[in-house]
């Protein structure tokens, strides 16, 4: 097992979720001392194919093969034996218990042997360079310490093969250089590593090899020493082909529907922006970024300060004061379960949520003017199954998202913003979407935050890219030179001035 | 052996399969009572017959069941209330209690306004002391980051030694040669009985109450606001619900129906104030609340049910000599497997296959 060479190979996978394919025809070598970093936007597949190889999921085709063998991993137990360990983004740890308590827990015996138990941890902690002190209480643990304990469970299981879910999200820097030290004292031992991120930096700076997913196929396989820059990274991720044809026919901006005047926070700096009636503003960059915190801030969620947002001519805590239901705001979420809909309500209360204000007689609320209203949306947009009474989580993802936007369209609003608007729909659904939206720009200005690059170019008139909290530039879609640098921009390499590169 | 797996349902469980977990969680909870009986040395076929005669066997306990089940109906509706906005309001019992003191302060203090005045003014008092004390706690949660159940539930003690310190010190009747209660109330003050039976017209309070709840959360606007917050505070959020207000809002109105039943309870049933009215109706009324999955009709049922429970009980330590705290047990096991069963609403067991 120490000599390098592949561990696990992955043949042809698919995997489809109703009509949406998360994964198509996904091929990967897994090899031992090596990291295998697999880079993709949100909703490209990755935690699909990590679920499979896990034993959570099962593949509707295509084969594993460990050691040269074909497996089935029908279970996370046969997962665990065949040697696949995962390391999720939420740890999975007692935080009563102590470190070498949880590192034990549910490997069998009767007789705990304590003093055997914390040499071990501690044994093995040691090999693998960290700092953990076995008799300490998980809830003491900072997160970075606590990520360590998950690691010390699989490498004590002595897994060969470790899949790290986006490892550095809960990590403050130094931690995360930890990590990596970690991660290569593993592959010198003869692990094999899985490494998911979208932090372009990190990935540059662990991996041996770059698979890159979008929109659940592989679209590139590459040694890390061939990739010169983060750019070249961001450049495949999103991707530059238009894919889709749609008609963005010319319109002329109106008045101002929104305006983002140097917008501060722990995350956001000094953001600008002004958003007319009748034009798309694509919001584009790698996922954290600062996209989250603006949209929630304009959105409600997040109190701005004073003078800094204004939406449709009115300061920010007027408008939410004031805002009518409709001809206003409309937010369509990228969180559809969690945020857009109520998972325990009905299809009818869920288009109520936001629309009731239209269907109030004094303290009444006219469920069944709504029915009409919605049951005429429900075919209109083709959801299914076209049951006002069945409830949210019976839809699927694709469903419930054309649920929100017939709900939201529905409001007639003169300013939307769209998070991720297509994500996880099949390619007819979203071509819908964009026409929804390409048509809604008449009467409304759209703020478009998307992680597809393609999509973006398709459908905005204006273009800004965020990076660190920042709009780094803000330019029209028909700027051919500006629009070339997006990666680069994307990456944090400032296409202005050299003079500070990003550094990792 | 045979393996299970739970797996999600894709459809929710229908009504004839909801009555099906529920018969087998209740049938489940007495086949455990009766083992008790057994291992306690009481027949358990003779002891479950006393249980359920001395219940609903005669037309005396059936009235009685009746009498008991009135406030827990109420304070059950009140915590209904918010527990639907998932607010935990573990405080019916205290908000019962200022319920009853509100309503005495009145009675006491103008005996001789006419009936149709006195009685509405003593509901009113009762209706906003125990309102209050369903505002505090909401108030500290919403401005304060205060845990809700743990201040209902300390509230709860503040309430009832308020009560003593009232009926012990300076409400006590003169005449009731140191027993802790106040004087009895004027005739005015007094809820009567519905005709010759023993069942006052609390009963019909009840049936009103429920009904208008009912209707709240079907056709109001808030009671839409109040269903879609509690399923999902986030999306609360996201489509602007005055959240705060709403959480406001539920405790008042669970405090005011707890408030309502203190007053039924003190001028109906022992027609003065007086510490033995505290008996744990309140905390009765959240088992029965989480049996009837809120909603008002079954609420009346579960009511019933657990009143029945209590008198019942009384019949068996008479005849049986089996200890009261035997009813505690069955009402516990009663929540727990109606509670387990509530598994199969959207889960099911099916063989693992290998």
């Amino acid at each position: 097992m120490t000599a390098s060479g592949p561990l696990i190979r992955l043949e042809g996978i698919c995997k489809s979720f109703g009509t949406v394919l998360a994964n198509r025809d996904v091929s990967l070598t897994i090899e031992s001392g090596k990291v295998l970093a697999l880079l993709g936007e949100n909703g490209a597949g990755k935690s699909t194919i990590m679920s499979i190889l896990a034993g959570q999921l099962q593949p509707d085709s295509g084969a594993i093969y460990l050691d040269g063998r074909q497996v089935i991993l029908s279970s996370t137990e046969k997962a665990i034996k065949a040697g696949i360990g995962m390391v999720y983004q939420h740890f999975k740890l007692v935080s009563a218990m102590t470190v070498a308590e949880n590192i034990f827990l549910g490997r069998g015996g009767i007789w705990l042997n304590w003093s055997r138990m914390h040499r071990e941890v501690a044994a093995l902690a040691e090999q693998y360079g960290m700092k953990v002190n076995p008799a300490a209480k998980i809830g003491d643990l900072s997160m970075g310490e606590r990520q360590q304990v998950e690691i010390l469970k699989l490498l004590h299981r002595r897994s060969s093969i470790l899949i790290f879910d986006e490892p550095t999200a809960v990590l403050t820097p130094r931690e995360a250089d930890n990590l990596f030290d970690t991660m290569r004292l593993m592959t010198a031992s003869g692990k094999g590593i899985v490494f998911i991120s979208h932090k372009l930096e990190e990935v540059m700076a662990i991996a041996d090899t770059v698979a890159i997913l979008r929109r659940g196929e592989i679209v590139d396989t590459l040694a890390a020493a061939d990739v010169h820059s983060p750019a070249e990274l961001a450049e495949r991720m999103v991707g530059r082909e238009v894919l889709l044809q749609v008609e963005r026919i010319p319109q002329e901006p109106r008045q101002i529907v929104l305006k983002v005047h140097e917008l501060q926070d722990a995350v956001l700096s000094n953001v600008n922006l002004e958003l007319r009636q009748g034009e798309i503003l694509g919001l584009v960059g790698v996922a954290g970024n600062g996209q989250k915190q603006l949209v929630e801030t304009i959105c409600g969620l997040r109190r701005p300060a004073e003078n800094t947002i204004r939406i449709l001519g009115m300061e920010w805590r007027k408008f939410f004061r004031k805002a009518d239901w409709e001809r206003t705001l409309a937010y369509v979420p990228e969180d559809r379960q969690g945020l857009a809909t109520c998972q325990g309500l009905t299809l009818l209360d869920n288009f109520l949520l936001t629309t009731r204000g239209g269907f109030v007689r004094g303290p009444w609320l006219m469920r069944h003017l709504a029915e009409a209203k919605a049951l005429h949306l429900i075919e209109e947009f083709d959801i299914r199954p076209p049951d006002l009474a069945a409830f949210a989580w019976q839809l699927s993802g694709g469903n419930l998202q054309k649920m929100v936007l017939a709900r939201e369209f529905y409001r007639k609003p003169r300013l939307i913003v769209a998070e991720q608007p297509t994500q996880g729909l099949d390619i007819a659904a979203a071509e819908d979407v964009w026409n929804l939206l390409l048509k809604a720009r008449e009467a409304s200005g759209i703020l478009l935050v998307t992680g597809d690059l393609s999509e973006a170019l398709a459908l905005s008139d204006r273009i800004g890219v965020m990076y660190n909290g920042r709009i780094v530039d803000l330019f029209a879609v028909e700027d051919e030179e500006k629009v070339a640098l997006i990666p680069q921009m994307m990456a944090g390499l400032s296409t202005t001035t050299d003079r500070h590169l990003a550094t990792f | 052996m045979l393996r299970m797996r739970i797996t999600k349902r894709q459809e929710p469980l229908g009504i004839g399969g909801s009555c099906f977990v529920l018969l087998t969680a209740l049938s489940l909870s007495l086949l455990v009572s009766a083992v008790l009986l057994y291992l306690g040395g009481t027949s358990p076929i003779r002891g479950i017959s006393v249980l359920f005669q001395g219940a609903f066997g005669s037309r005396y306990a059936l009235e009685d069941s009746i009498l008991k089940a009135i406030p827990i109906f109420l304070c059950a509706l009140g915590v209904a209330v918010a527990f639907r906005l998932k607010i935990w309001n573990i405080g019916a019992e205290g908000q019962f209690a200022l319920g009853a003191i509100g309503a005495t302060w009145i009675a006491l203090s103008f005996p001789a306004w006419p009936k149709f005045i006195l009685l509405p003014a003593m509901i009113g008092m009762a209706m906003a002391a125990g309102g209050l004390w369903g505002l505090i706690p909401a108030l500290l949660r919403q401005k304060l980051r205060t845990n809700e159940i743990i201040v209902t539930l300390m509230m709860n003690y503040i309430a009832i030694l308020f009560l003593d310190f009232l009926v012990y010190g300076v409400w006590k009747d003169p005449t009731s040669f140191g027993f802790p209660m106040t004087p009895g109330f004027s005739e005015q003050a007094i809820v009567g009985k519905i005709g010759a039976t023993a069942v006052n017209w609390g009963l019909v309070h009840c049936l009103v109450l429920g009904t208008l709840v009912f209707f709240f959360f079907r056709f109001t606007r808030i009671g839409f606001e109040i269903k879609a917050s509690g399923d999902n505070v986030r999306a609360a959020r996201y489509a602007g619900l005055p959240y705060d207000r709403l959480v406001m809002l539920v405790m008042v109105m669970s405090g005011a129906l707890a408030g309502w039943a203190g007053f039924l309870e003190a001028s109906a049933t022992v027609n003065r104030l007086q510490p033995s009215i505290m008996v744990g109706y309140g905390y009765t009324a959240i088992v029965v609340a989480w049996l009837a999955r809120l909603h008002p009709l079954s609420i009346g049922i579960a009511a019933v049910l657990l009143a029945g429970l209590r008198v019942g009980v009384e019949s068996l330590q008479l005849d049986l000599q089996v200890p009261a705290a035997f009813g505690g047990i069955i009402e516990g096991l009663i929540l727990l497997t109606v509670l387990a069963g509530g598994l199969f609403t959207h889960y099911r067991l099916v063989p693992r296959k290998h």
